[in-house]
């Protein structure tokens, strides 16, 4: 009976290119939304990532993100240092800076402060930032933010700004002033894109005091890389309990990096809608379309059950048919998904294929497919067979 | 008088059209013997069809008794009552309803295929019922590649290959040009003398009255009168 219900699948060319299709499609549209969104959220914890030996992280208690932050105090580095285990410990601080560019136009960028002595946590070659009243910056994932003008009559000009001068990108050498006080661009960096997208500005922590100095802590996270012989989980633990501060490995900041913008973000909310939205449209599609093949072959279940076919034959028959169609239909959306993801993936368009992706795709896939199955059973289930002489 | 292979007493069957009652069946006895080919006749609606349905299993009945083989259909379950027509019956439709995807032979082995028969054996079966029928060329074509005529002897094929004791054709002829019909209906008579069966034919097409050992007249779900 297998391969009756094989022949009946395929005996339709077209209506099984369509079914196929739609069934992709949908599959397409699943795992695609899911690494676009995963991509989004990668973005999210692009500090963490942008610093793979730390290991550990370190941040005040009610920090549950890399996006919403506040300092612990200056104390808090040699504390951490003091802890059994702890190889290198290096301090992070995160602000808002506004710059002004010499045409008069101003910018405000993420402002990342790194240790100086270490430098760890500024793009290489992190030594541009020993240029005295240096900034490396970066786009972020922005586009054209980042521009200063072409001609020298446009720059800090007498009379004032010149708005609609013609600019080109920002580079080495150029200056900028922050809080009025001069800066100048020691490089331009290609770090991972954030989200949201912001440019950004590294700088040593003496620089960042000089052009900020109000503030009275400097440290918004620590950095750690445990010593050989214990794992950063241990670590993490042991720092907590020591220091009263909130030490967690780095895998497991994303993740609550991740959940902080589930939770609070609306852009985020707004996305996970659409992605719900397309999944939910996508289903129903291909389960309305499965079911109406089913339902349009019912004269040939009369048929069958007429000659004798059990309830459970034909229903093994829709099985196989769904069966197939699901395993072929997802294979094929998912690849494309994998494929065009991949060759469209840029700066400006995130992608990132998680495990959870193609498995979210198939089982979505499956899911909505045995329903259909399921619920076409029912005309099946129902009919009376005498309808073979009605046909 | 030979065996008695179906019998039925005082069949009702009543339909719920939306508000309407349509009594299809008024009280129906028949029996049907051994080897005999009865043909059922009327004007369309006395219902042919419904008896046929209930007779064979396919449709349920209010009230009255129906024993097909000696076992009575009413109190079997819907399992049961599937494997048994599977076993037992014979089909074959004014619309030939042979499934469109399959080839000839796959069609016409299909009744095999479902008793799980194992295929190579199905095949060998169905090829012998198509040389039967004088289709032997034609069995790797699908049912839109035969002619009405062709497809109707396929139909037959498929009907007899499980070698079931009763067969009911409902019009099987109607859909068919003159020629063909007779073919169709001498192919009918000869397979059943040469393999023992009874077989009752539905029917509006008094050009093929010759055929039959007894015609039953139906008139508003009663039976009128029995010809020999
Ligand atoms: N499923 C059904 N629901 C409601 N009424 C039905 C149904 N099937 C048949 N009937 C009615 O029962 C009566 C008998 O129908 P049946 O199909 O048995 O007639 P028939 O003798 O086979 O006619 P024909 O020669 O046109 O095929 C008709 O009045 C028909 O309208
Ligand atoms: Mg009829």
């Amino acid at each position: 009976m297998f391969r009756v219900a094989i022949e009946m699948l395929l005996h339709d060319k077209t209506k099984y290119l369509g079914l196929l299709i739609g069934v992709a499609f949908t599959a397409f549209l699943v795992s695609f939304a899911m690494s676009y969104f995963a991509g989004f959220m990668t973005r999210g914890f692009a500090l963490v990532s942008e610093n793979p030996s730390a290991k550990v992280w370190v941040m005040d208690s009610a920090v549950s993100s890399a996006e919403a932050t506040i300092n612990m105090s200056n104390s808090s580095l040699g504390i951490v240092k003091g802890v059994k285990g702890v190889e290198y410990a290096s301090p992070l601080y995160l602000g808002d800076m506004t710059a002004r560019y010499a045409n008069g136009h101003f910018q405000s960028f993420q402002a990342i402060g790194v240790d100086d002595a270490t430098l760890s946590g500024a793009p290489k070659p992190a030594n541009l930032l020993r240029i005295p009243n240096s900034v490396i910056i970066d786009s972020g994932g922005t586009d054209g933010k980042l521009q200063t003008p072409i001609h020298k009559k446009d720059m800090w000009a007498y009379n004032g700004s010149h708005l609609n001068a013609v600019t080109r990108e920002l580079r080495y050498g150029d200056e900028m002033l922050i809080n009025s006080k001069r800066v100048v661009v020691a490089g331009v960096s290609h770090t991972i894109p954030r989200f949201p997208p912001r440019p950004l500005l590294y700088t040593s922590t003496s620089n960042f005091k000089r052009l900020i100095p109000g503030e009275k802590r400097y440290i918004t996270f620590i950095m750690v890389r445990p010593a050989k012989n214990i794992t950063p989980e241990k670590l993490a633990k042991r720092i907590s309990k020591e220091t009263g501060l909130k030490a967690i490995t780095s895998a497991a900041f994303k993740k609550e990096t991740v959940m902080w913008y589930l939770i609070n973000s609306e852009d985020v909310g707004d996305m996970v809608n659409m992605v719900v939205l397309a999944m939910l449209v996508g289903f129903g599609v291909t389960g309305v379309m499965l079911y109406m093949f089913t339902y349009e072959n019912i004269k040939q279940y009369a048929v069958l059950k007429a000659m004798g076919a059990s309830i459970k034959q034909l229903t093994d028959m829709i099985y196989t048919q769904v069966f197939i169609m699901a395993v072929v239909g997802s294979g094929i959306g998912v690849g494309i998904s994998a494929l065009f993801g991949e060759a469209i993936s840029s700066a400006s368009f995130p992608f990132r294929i998680m495990w959870f992706a193609p498995f979210i795709g198939f089982l979505g896939v499956f899911i909505v497919s045995l329903t259909a199955a399921f619920i076409s059973l029912r005309p099946i289930k129902t009919m009376e067979p005498g309808i073979v002489f009605k046909l | 008088m030979s065996k008695i292979i179906a019998s039925c007493k005082n069949i009702v069957k009543t339909f719920n059209a939306g508000e309407a009652e349509v009594k299809a069946l008024q009280g129906i006895t028949l029996d049907v013997y051994e080897n005999e080919l009865l043909m059922l006749v009327g004007p369309s609606g006395c219902g042919k069809t419904t008896f046929v349905s209930v007779l064979s299993g396919l449709l349920h009945f209010e009230s009255g008794s129906c024993k097909l083989l000696q076992k009575d259909i009413a109190t079997m379950d819907d399992v049961t009552l599937t494997a048994f027509r599977g076993e037992n019956i014979g089909f074959v439709f004014q619309a030939f309803n042979l499934l469109p995807s399959l080839s000839a032979i796959d069609n016409v082995a299909l009744p095999l295929t479902i008793k799980g028969v194992q295929r190579a054996e199905a095949l060998t079966r169905a090829q012998e019922m198509l040389n039967a029928v004088g289709l032997n060329a034609k069995e790797h074509i699908k049912p839109s590649g035969l002619s009405g005529g062709e497809q109707q002897r396929v139909a037959i094929a498929r009907a007899l290959v499980h070698n079931p004791k009763f067969i009911i054709c409902d019009e099987p002829t109607s859909s068919l040009d003159h020629k063909s019909g007779q073919i169709v209906m001498e192919l009918l008579t000869k397979i059943i003398q040469e393999k023992g069966a009874s077989m009752i034919v539905v029917t509006h097409d008094n050009r093929i009255y010759k055929y039959a050992n007894r015609i039953v007249h139906m008139e508003d779900g009663k039976i009128t009168k029995v010809a020999l």
